[in-house]
């Protein structure tokens, strides 16, 4: 019990306090222990268990081909790559003018071969896949089911046409009259009542035209309907707002689950 | 109304101990730093407070959070379906407190497989988060009664690659349809592969991160998704114990705190715009 419970509690909350505490201090020992030591301790503890995590991989690899489970063959191609990237990085450098070590980053070597042409590609297969998984996210987003998805994609039309050039060249009384014409359809949806739709629609028609020929037909004016400027003000004012919210309520969440763990309150950890 | 007589003693020896300090020369301390120390120690004050008010018994609501009411059932609906449930603790390590978050929920989630009896795979990216989510899974299994259900190989490595370890959790979740996909912990781009792919298979999934620019993704490809700090209170809802439930109040109370330190600043400043005052709160709060 004490070796599974009070000890490991014990440990989290003494490094816990001085990695908190120390930053407030420039003790040289304490410093030196937060800064460097607390962080190498890690790093090495992180590179003896990544035999764990290699020799677990290898394991179950290798039992789905012994017992020829579903989806045997792929775990050939796993078992194979591990006995070739260790090949590569231990034994068979590829290029004797190389010195071990630097073989993993060196031209002409096998590594830095497998590497360029086989872990990059496939890395950059996957991520190029991102591509259109965003699409399909983005048409579920986008449809209108209610008032926030529609207000997501008006939104999203905003930024995505005012970031581009098309989206400066479109004029804001060209946006005003589209204004004009969705007002009209909820006016319409509002009070069901085909006069009062039209006379709003075409009042505000004859209001942006009377407007626009006052005024010279400017492109960025009026500029809350000029969509670069529209899209830096979602950008720069209701998006970091909802972000910042988020962010505070994220830090808040670090530290009070740092703070429950320092303090041995927390205690899932090891099982409790 | 101070009813907790001891956290009063201690605050005062606390005060008392560090103006001794403070008044000594305060050696070592670095003073630009003295905001910062007094924010963090009035913060983890006020957990404290609300976290030994929540032991003593008294009532303290925590509101409903669909995202972790949600989990109970996905694991029944993957029980019903006779399908594993996938549980992805996000790509970092433990150093993280997201991924140490994640952990904490995963042995939430061990704890309801081991009730029903539901075969749950946890493919992790770190070798160390391999070995403290076994400790996690064993421990739930043991106190639910069912250690005949917990094998080591339900957690295992795939690699530590971002795109290669979504490649592999993909092929887990298009060979093993799993019926309830969790993702609790730190996620970067992979977070959208693995979300859509679980939708397709049509999983329940849920989602809980505090990785900023991965929310969205979650949002749009996850059935439910915990945002920020209910990622963080996840433990205190799953497990009702009183003093994780104080924590979360007390986390609720320095929101307060803050939402008022803002307002309060904000007039300040345009005060100081004004003329009206000669404090700048921006220099101060800026130290």
């Amino acid at each position: 019990m004490l070796w599974k419970r009070q000890i490991p509690i014990l440990i989290v909350t003494v490094i816990g306090f001085l990695t908190l505490f120390g930053w407030f201090t420039d003790q040289p020992q304490i410093k030196s222990f937060v800064d460097d030591d607390a962080t190498q301790w890690f790093d090495i503890l992180a590179s003896f268990a990544i035999f764990l995590g290699g020799f677990n991989l290898l394991k179950l690899q290798t039992q789905k081909i012994l017992r020829k489970q579903e989806g045997w063959e792929y775990s050939i191609f796993a078992v194979a790559g591990i006995f070739f990237a260790l090949v590569a990085g231990f034994i068979i450098k590829g290029n004797p003018d190389v010195a071990w070590g630097t073989h993993v980053s060196a031209k002409g070597t096998v590594f830095k071969w497998m590497f360029t042409y086989m872990v990059a590609p496939m890395q950059a297969t996957m991520f190029a896949l991102l591509a259109f998984y965003v699409a399909s996210a983005s048409y579920r987003a986008f449809r209108i089911r209610n008032f926030e998805a529609t207000l997501l994609l008006v939104s999203g039309i905003i930024i995505m046409l005012g970031r581009v050039p098309l989206g400066s060249a479109i004029s804001s009384w060209f946006c005003l009259y589209l204004f004009v014409l969705f007002s009209g359809i909820l006016i319409n949806s509002f009070f069901k009542n085909k006069q009062y739709t039209a006379i709003f629609v075409i009042g505000g028609i004859v209001l942006v035209t009377v407007s626009g020929m006052f005024m010279g037909w400017p492109v960025d004016k009026p500029g809350v309907f000029y969509l670069p400027y529209l899209q830096e003000w979602i950008y720069k004012y209701p998006n970091v707002a909802g972000a910042r919210s988020i962010m505070i309520g994220i830090g808040l969440g670090i530290f009070s689950t740092s703070i429950r763990y320092v303090l041995g309150i927390e205690k899932s950890y090891i099982g409790e | 109304m101070m009813k907790d007589k001891n956290f009063l003693y201690g605050s005062i020896g606390f005060i008392f101990s560090f103006l001794v300090y403070w008044f000594l020369g305060h050696p070592y301390f670095i003073t630009e730093r003295f905001l910062m120390f007094v924010a963090i120690v009035g913060f983890g004050g006020i957990l404290i407070f609300y976290t030994r008010m929540a032991q003593r018994g008294e009532d303290i609501f925590l509101r409903t959070i669909p995202g972790l009411k949600a989990v109970e059932e996905a694991v029944g609906r993957s029980t019903e379906m006779g399908k594993p449930v996938l549980f992805v603790p996000g790509i970092q390590d433990m150093d993280q407190v997201e991924t140490v978050a994640g952990v904490i929920v995963l042995g939430h989630v061990s704890k309801m497989t081991a009730r029903y009896e539901t075969p749950l795979n946890v493919p992790v990216s770190r070798a160390i988060v391999m070995k403290a989510a076994r400790e996690a899974c064993k421990e739930s299994y043991l106190v639910e009664g069912r250690p005949d259900m917990f094998h080591e190989d339900m957690v295992h490595y795939v690699t530590d690659e971002q795109f290669a370890y979504a490649a592999g959790v993909n092929g887990i979740m298009v060979r093993e349809k799993p019926a309830a996909c969790i993702y609790m912990g730190k996620f970067y781009a992979e977070s959208l592969i693995l979300a859509e792919t679980g939708n397709s298979i049509g999983a329940i999934q849920i989602a809980g991160t505090a990785s900023q620019a991965q929310i969205p993704f979650f949002v749009t490809a996850c059935d439910y998704t915990l945002i920020g700090e209910e990622f963080f209170a996840a433990s205190a809802y799953l497990s009702g114990k009183p003093e994780l439930v104080g924590g979360v109040k007390g986390q609720d109370m320095i929101k307060l705190t803050i939402i008022v330190i803002l307002i309060v600043s904000l007039f300040l400043r345009l005060a100081f715009d004004l003329n009206l005052v000669n404090i700048n709160i921006l220099d101060i709060l800026s130290t």
